[in-house]
């Protein structure tokens, strides 16, 4: 049998490209957790007041023992402030997460889509959701006043996010549009409009309440608070799942509709899909953290340029370089120009740009 | 009829005040405005002046008979009742940032504004753009650090725009009895408080909720609580106003919050939002529950900064007795 004689052959060929690709994974997974933990530290050892590093990971370690037997034992000397405990617990470490999930949250976005419509530059702006968020937050700020109390704004952001997708979705509908490029078109013709709009608000709004609309329009993690730490992980993990899950699919979207269709991917019905879990994703992602550019858009590619093309591998490596990104950024933002606080879209659209620029020489 | 009545009596009273004023406007008049020198043949008649601070400057010089209306007030703020019957005969030329047709066909030959206040740099509305119409234009004092360099802020800047004022009006000695006044009513009042010892730490926070607006070295608020015996504790930030880091904030940990009122979020909803974050739980002021709340008017230079003093001078001694008494 033809099976027989190539059985002893192949077998140890095949384990040992097994065996090299498990070897892989575990040198990305663990150069990731150990790129992730540097970045970490950092980002919650620097800030615009300068904590002694002992102190840092002195109160980070006081906290995570919190209660135990460990900190009754007075195993550690308390030589920090109050206040420099709440600065490096509540205010950098939540932040540093939050950066981190947006990061995460705002690559895979940016992968799918770019994947599902076919155009190098889809991201999560591209179909007018992170302007509905911004338009959102912008109404709560300037005209409605807080009604709902201290989530408000992050409330509002988000069903703005989510009703410039329904926006998008219906327009798309009207028009026909369920080719990858048309909608595309539509997002782009939606996110327009929504970004008028959100104009208009605050042309009319209080000049001098208009500073605190920059935050939504530039983006910056200034809101994060272990509390609302939740909501962007629970839909990280559902919606990314998911977008992980359809790996495969997503590889036969990138070639073409009719190979798609051949492979029995009902086209339409999952780019609708995608569009909506993505809008998911950001949503939640602006309504804490305003709109980031850039992130979406180029760190998809900076892995398919390290990876290759399967989404497999795209999805999570996306996750990981836009999470350790975002917190770089953050640290700069947070840094350069302390004790005010820089938008962050300004640093990713600056330092991003020119290391893509560099990125594409190299290559 | 009524109407064509006051037009009446407001000609013939512009007509007896122009008689009177006849020998006055032969002396010409400079002031300084930021860094301009502004020539007046003569007192203007048809002023105009920008947002509730400003407009109440004029109102207590008692100007409101040389001016044809006021603008950037209600769009954004409201006229409580004392200005209201301010300014009763005279129509809000504009609900915000009047355009540059607004105040021509005003016939405008006079606008107080200052930057941020009125007027924007590069704007349509500014002394450059109004020149050509005869519209001369005096900036508030406090402003002038948009434009350029400045000393800091201090209660002088309000002063000094009174007293120039009065200069440009040809009512010099209102000005200066007005400014003798507070400084007087600020001075007994200081003379009755207890001696204060190190200034209290002061964080004023007017809005936003990522990053803090707030009060540098440059906006009159510095100068206020100054002079009620505390410090900003954003006073090194060269700035007017500008945002910060929640983490400047905890570092510098104030003892006492003061809360700019305006807008559509509340005072009460921004100190809950202070009082709400576990990262300012350990700030003084959030543990004390030591917050004051100044109105828009209070904290931007005019009048009411006497108030102003004196509402946080109160607060901060209120703060120092629990010092103590903790």
């Amino acid at each position: 049998m033809p099976t027989a004689h190539a059985h002893p052959a192949s077998e140890p060929r095949l384990s040992a490209r097994a065996r090299r690709r498990l070897r892989g994974r575990l040198a990305w997974i663990l150069g990731g957790a150990v790129l992730t933990a540097l970045t970490l530290s950092i980002a919650v050892s620097v800030g615009a007041v300068g904590i002694p590093l002992t102190s840092v990971w002195g109160i980070v370690a006081h906290k995570l023992t919190h209660g135990s037997a460990l900190a009754a034992d007075g195993v550690f000397d308390v030589s920090w402030s109050k206040g420099q405990a709440a600065i490096v617990w509540d205010i950098r470490f939540p932040r540093a997460l939050l950066a981190m999930m947006v990061g995460a949250g705002l690559a895979m976005v940016g992968a799918s889509l770019q994947a599902v419509t076919r155009n190098p530059l889809a991201d999560p702006h591209l179909l007018g959701i992170s302007a509905g968020g911004a338009f959102g937050a912008i109404l709560a700020l300037l005209h409605t006043g807080l009604f709902l109390g201290l989530l408000t704004v992050p409330l509002l952001a988000f069903v703005g996010a989510l009703a410039a997708t329904a926006l998008v979705l219906a327009v798309s509908r009207f028009a026909e549009a369920t080719t990858a490029d048309r909608l595309v078109l539509v997002g782009v013709a939606v996110s327009f409009v929504v970004m008028a709009g959100a104009n208009v608000l605050i042309f009319l709004g209080d000049p001098r309440a208009t500073h605190t609309v920059v935050f939504w329009m530039l983006g910056g993690l200034g809101l994060a608070q272990w509390s609302h730490l939740a909501y962007p992980l629970v839909v990280l993990v559902l919606c990314g799942g998911w977008l992980w899950s359809r790996s495969g699919d997503l590889n036969a979207m990138t070639v073409g509709d009719e190979t798609a269709t051949t492979l029995g991917i009902p086209v339409a019905r999952f780019r609708l899909m995608t569009f909506c879990v993505g809008a998911l994703i950001t949503g939640v992602m602006v309504a804490f953290s305003g709109m980031i550019g850039f992130v979406g858009l180029i760190v998809p590619h900076v892995a398919r340029l390290i990876v290759g093309g399967d989404h497999r591998r795209v999805l999570p490596v996306s996750a990981l370089f836009g999470g350790l990104f975002l917190v770089a950024a953050d640290i700069a933002a947070r840094t350069l120009m302390a004790p005010e606080d820089m938008p962050i879209g300004l640093v990713t659209g600056l330092v991003g740009g020119v290391f893509f620029i560099w990125l594409l020489r190299r290559r | 009829m009524t109407a064509r009545f006051s037009t009446v009596t407001q000609l013939l009273a512009a007509g007896v005040m122009a008689a009177s004023l006849a020998p006055m406007a032969q002396a010409e008049t400079t002031v300084e405005s930021c860094n301009r020198s502004v020539t007046f043949d003569a007192p203007p008649q048809r002023a105009i002046s920008n947002d509730v601070n400003l407009t109440e400057m004029m109102l207590a010089l008692g100007l409101a008979d040389r001016m044809v209306g006021y603008t950037g007030i209600s769009g954004w703020k409201t006229l409580d009742p004392v200005m209201r019957a301010g300014v009763a005969e005279l129509p809000e030329l504009s609900a915000k940032y009047p355009s540059k047709e607004v105040l021509i066909g005003a016939d405008a030959d006079f606008f107080f504004a200052g930057w941020n206040y009125g007027m924007k740099v590069g704007g349509e509305v500014t002394p450059e753009t109004l020149a050509p119409f005869d519209i001369k234009v005096y900036e508030l004092t406090e402003s002038c650090i948009h434009i350029g360099e400045k000393a800091k802020v201090s209660m002088d800047d309000m002063y000094n725009d009174l007293l120039n004022l009065g200069r440009i009006f040809a009512v010099e000695d209102t000005a200066k009895a007005l400014v003798a006044g507070y400084k007087d009513e600020l001075a007994a009042f200081a003379k009755d408080r207890a001696e204060a010892s190190d200034p209290l730490r002061v964080f004023v926070y007017d809005s936003g909720e990522d990053t803090p607006f707030t009060a540098g070295k440059y906006a009159m608020p510095t100068a206020l609580i100054e002079a009620a015996g505390g410090s900003n504790i954003m006073d090194d930030l060269e700035k007017s106003w500008a945002t910060v880091t929640w983490e400047a904030v905890v570092e510098r940990n104030p003892e006492v919050i003061v809360i700019v009122n305006y807008g559509s979020v509340t005072a009460e909803e921004k100190r809950a939002f202070m009082r709400s974050n576990p990262a300012f739980a350990e700030i003084d002021a959030v543990k004390n529950d030591r917050f004051v709340t100044l109105e828009y008017v209070e904290a931007t230079p005019g009048p009411r900064n006497i108030r102003a003093i004196k509402t946080l001078a109160t607060s901060f001694d209120a703060a120092r007795t629990d010092a103590v008494s903790n």
